[in-house]
């Protein structure tokens, strides 16, 4: 077969540029395996499912949606926040003006209160989260610091109170929160974009609140108000939801809501997202996963068959304060059959991710040991 | 020249392939998906039959799905206080209806319900 030289080019210039396409895809997911879970069709909840959360910076079409209720998405255009309460200057910023204040951006996890709740043993009521209602991105607005500066916040302002545009249906309360003031004036950002585009309407578009290393219900999507006050917050996702054992309990025996605190800080906690389903012994195997918390780092990451002798994961380097740690181990199995692989994270306080959560009637917060079983064939 | 026989099959088959995905797949900002997938959202599965299937899709599905419902696996007592909360929300309930209604929730969403799988779906839009 002859080529003129013109075809040869041609081939060539194909040859050049198909591969790139094919490795750009291949960073992502197999395109037939690009999919959500729907956990609830309407007020719409969906969770990522595992094998999709292998990058470190998680697609914005692949990251988990939660929603209280039916939201009435704001119109960017006529979109404003107000700052009031304990500030000498209320302010009302639309997008535009929230735009030209300098800009900051931080790379970290958010994570539902509830993932995992599907887990928790007795059952607990509300959205079965498995494991994938969490993701990691590259948040981009304003310092909460720098607007409510602005605003001339007094010292009196503890608590930052948020307001979202969603609205409750029926007798249902409304979902306001509030933040400890020292954590949102050093960390909290007031977020227009989302791994570089535009924040999307699901996600709390034109704008949410960031909480580094604080569960999801602090986020406020759709923010429309910060109010600096002197108390915490109050209400029923304050008082009686989102909360927490002080002390753990028996399983199965719900705690009264004063023997219990709001949910802040998230949990160190290590998900497999990659293994195979059977290798043969004499092989190995590479086992793939991330690591989150509550604290800035996750310092380590081991797996073990049984529970007690323990191996150091690689952690791969892309790193940020609060972003997960994608890690890699490989795995060699010592006998044939059925083996179980767990995987437990230490963070940079020192938390070790524990065998078994601590139940609480409302299923947060849950981080027990994450496993596989392996069939290895003799 | 004999490179060029085993290069320009496997370009040509490349080519296929990529033409066949862009056929069955559609374009997101995130890259491609199945595009026999439902969005999500657009599947609303029905509640199984049965004496308080009426109350239920009466009372619930205005706020939300019967996915919220199908997942549970919730004992009579546990429903009793969902029902009770979301009486206390607005959920327009007689006690006639809800003593209809509770003991339909415990049969068909109690501990042993293994029926809900959750809708895979494509990924979700801007």
């Amino acid at each position: 077969m002859n080529l003129d030289r013109r075809s040869f080019l041609g081939l060539a210039l194909l040859g050049a540029v198909m591969p790139k396409r094919i490795l750009a895809a291949a960073e992502r997911l197999p395109v037939l395996d690009r999919r959500m879970l729907q956990m609830n069709a309407y007020a719409t909840d969906a969770e990522t499912p595992l094998d999709a959360l292998t990058t470190y910076l998680t697609p914005n079409d692949l990251f988990f949606v939660r929603s209280h209720w039916i939201p009435v998405m704001p119109d960017p255009a006529t979109w404003a926040l107000t700052v009031d309460g304990e500030v000498t200057t209320p302010l009302r910023l639309s997008l535009t003006e929230l735009k030209g204040m300098p800009k900051t951006t931080a790379t970290c996890v958010l994570q539902c209160a509830g993932n995992g709740r599907a887990l928790y043993r007795p059952i607990v009521p509300g959205v079965q989260w498995k494991y994938g209602a969490v993701g990691n991105a590259r948040w981009t607005g304003v310092g909460v610091k720098d607007v409510l500066e602005r605003a001339g916040v007094r010292g009196t302002g503890r608590h930052l109170h948020t307001y979202g545009t969603d609205t409750p249906p029926g007798k249902v309360p409304p979902f306001h929160r509030s933040v400890e003031m020292e954590k949102v004036m050093s960390e909290g950002i007031i977020a227009y974009e989302m791994n570089g585009e535009p924040l999307p309407a699901l996600h709390g578009g034109p704008a949410r609140l960031v909480v580094p290393g604080w569960a999801g219900d602090h986020w406020m999507k759709w923010v429309a108000r910060l109010s600096p006050q002197p108390q915490p917050q109050t209400g029923f996702y304050v008082d009686v939801a989102y909360r927490y054992p002080n002390e753990p309990g028996e399983p199965g025996v719900p705690k009264k809501p004063d023997e219990m605190h709001p949910v802040t800080e998230l949990f160190v906690k290590s998900n497999i997202t990659h293994a195979p389903t059977k290798i043969s012994m004499g092989s190995s195997a590479t086992i793939r996963g991330f690591a989150l918390s509550g604290a800035p780092d996750i310092v380590n990451v081991e797996l073990g068959t049984d529970g007690e002798r323990w191996e150091p994961a690689r952690l791969l380097p892309d790193h940020d304060p609060y972003a997960w740690r994608l890690w890699e181990y490989e795995w060699k199995p010592a006998h044939p059959g059925a083996n179980t692989l767990f995987v437990r994270a230490t963070d940079s306080k020192g938390s070790v991710q524990p065998r078994e959560p601590v139940w609480n009637q409302s299923g947060y917060l849950y981080n027990g040991w994450h496993s596989v079983t392996i069939e290895v064939t003799a | 020249m004999r490179w060029v026989l085993i290069v320009i099959p496997a370009l040509l088959a490349l080519g296929i392939v990529i033409a066949l995905r862009a056929h069955d797949a559609g374009v997101a900002p995130g890259g491609g998906f199945d595009a026999s997938r439902p969005i999500l959202g657009a599947v609303r599965t029905p509640l199984p039959e049965g004496n308080g299937r009426e109350v239920a899709e009466r009372a619930c599905l205005s706020c939300h799905s019967t996915d919220i419902l199908r997942q549970q696996r919730l004992t009579e007592k546990q429903w009793t206080a969902s029902v009770t909360k979301m009486v206390g929300w607005g959920a327009a309930l007689s006690d006639t209806e809800r003593a209809v209604l509770v003991p339909y929730l415990a049969l068909h969403f109690g501990p042993d319900n293994e029926g809900f799988a959750p809708v895979v779906t494509r990924p979700v839009g801007p």
